[in-house]
């Protein structure tokens, strides 16, 4: 129930910040991080596979709504959802009967941090490629995935750093 | 079961997410989805209040330019009409009317969420259809052009600037007329490039490049921006040319926005003339 609880209040709290505060920054001229993706990331590894899509499908949408790209944030998150399931298997071995929260302490730190590169890789690499479908510039995209990932990265990393303490 | 039912919901979810995407790609959507939405419309007019404040100083010291500029232009004028109507007499004076092109009013208005960051970018405005903004309206800065009303609600506007490379900017050279369109690369919100500009036209560094007059959105004229570098290769028929924009989309804050009064008449014209054109 707290968990829950906990869960809804991060989806908001994300939200928020994402769409009022680093959507406004823009680091280096166009890069911008989106740290909304921690939670699908933070969400109990036995959370129903269904509600998992179902709630990133809203999440994406809501910051489509804010950020005039109707439909490119929802797919770019349903995917990241999606296989968000065998990232972890493949990364860690948890037992059938528990149900940890993703972070340092229950993945283990190297695990943890792979589990997160490959997410947000796998949901920034979907978001660029169809952001350009209209003009597609490898020359541009390739740096910018690269680098809004790695802020990205750290920056969910150095969250969860704080917390595990 | 279980498994492939997860499967279907994906895909039904990926699917409803590519037909928002399909349907974002013509000119015209829903005001719902967008920044346009009234919730969400006075949502970012409230952050923007906070942000604005920074921006405060450097808006009035614009402000006051372009107001010396209209007061100095007002002098002028009105020191031309007083010649003017001293030479002519009185009854011919009051024939003198505006030619119908150029029945043109401004709206201003404040902008209240605006990236430049993005592969395509949109400003969304203060006003709306209920201050008498409709779709296509050009819409203008301190310093020149910014782009194209896409979408109205009630008290919100949403903008497709220069910096979205789903519009093209008809422009030409002030000096020598030749036009040609004007689109952005997605790189640099400093710059945009203009193209189909045949070989044999003779431009340097720095020229001036304006709104060519003719589509209904902007009026001849308007302020664009300058030459910043250009290049041809010997195999090409049109030059490669960077301009520098006169608007800084990074701090922009009001925007007026261009109600040409006689818009519907001549769009009317033209598609009767267009459909009698297909019957043919």
């Amino acid at each position: 129930m707290v968990s829950a609880l906990q869960n809804i209040l991060r989806f908001i709290f994300l939200i928020l910040i994402q769409v009022f505060l680093l959507d406004n920054i823009q680091f280096m001229g166009y890069i911008n991080p989106m740290i909304y993706i921690l939670f699908i990331l933070l969400l109990p590894v036995r959370f129903p596979r269904w509600a998992l899509l179902i709630s990133a499908f809203a999440m994406g949408l809501i910051i489509d709504v804010f950020s005039n790209t109707a439909g490119m944030h929802t797919f770019a998150l349903v995917f990241a959802a999606f296989l968000r399931a065998p990232v972890i298997n493949i990364f860690t071995s948890i037992d059938e009967g528990s149900n940890p929260t993703p972070s340092f302490h229950t993945f283990g730190v190297s695990p943890f941090i792979k589990y997160v590169i490959t997410i947000v890789l796998l949901h920034h690499i979907t978001l660029f490629l169809i952001e350009s479908f209209s003009f597609l510039n490898l020359s541009l995209i390739i740096p910018k995935i690269l680098i809004s990932s790695a802020i990205t990265i750290l920056l969910i990393l150095a969250i969860q750093s704080f917390k595990s303490k | 079961m279980i498994r492939y039912s997860v499967v279907f919901l994906f895909i039904a979810l990926e699917i409803i997410s590519l037909i928002l995407i399909s349907n974002n790609k013509g000119y015209q959507r829903s005001v719902m989805l967008s920044s346009g939405n009234a919730m969400v419309g006075r949502m970012y007019e409230m952050t923007n209040s906070f942000v604005e404040f920074f921006k405060l100083s450097e808006a009035n010291d614009n402000l006051a330019n372009e107001n010396t500029q209209l007061r100095n232009r007002v002098v002028e004028l009105e020191n031309k009409l007083s010649t003017l109507t001293d030479t002519l007499n009185s009854v011919s004076w009051k024939n003198v009317s505006v030619s119908p092109e150029k029945e043109y009013s401004y709206i201003t208005a404040k902008v209240i969420r605006n990236t430049t960051h993005l592969s395509q970018n949109y400003i969304t405005l203060n006003k709306g259809s209920n201050e008498g903004i409709t779709p296509d309206m050009g819409v203008v800065g301190e310093e020149g052009v910014v782009g194209i009303v896409k979408s109205v609600s009630p008290k919100f506007s949403v903008v497709i600037p220069i910096l979205n490379p789903k519009i093209l900017i008809s422009s030409k050279f002030k000096k020598n007329d030749y036009s040609g369109p004007l689109v952005w690369n997605g790189k640099d919100a400093r710059f945009a490039s203009l193209n189909d500009i045949a070989r044999h036209v003779r431009f340097s560094l720095g020229d001036t490049l304006i709104t060519s007059g003719l589509t209904k959105t902007f009026p001849e004229g308007i302020m664009i921006g300058t030459i910043n570098d250009y290049n041809i290769k010997e195999s090409d028929a049109y030059y490669n040319i960077q301009v520098k924009l006169a608007v800084n989309f990074r701090t922009l804050t009001h925007v007026k926005i261009i109600n040409y009064k006689n818009y519907r008449e001549q769009s009317v014209l033209e598609q009767t003339a267009a459909d009698e054109g297909k019957k043919k």
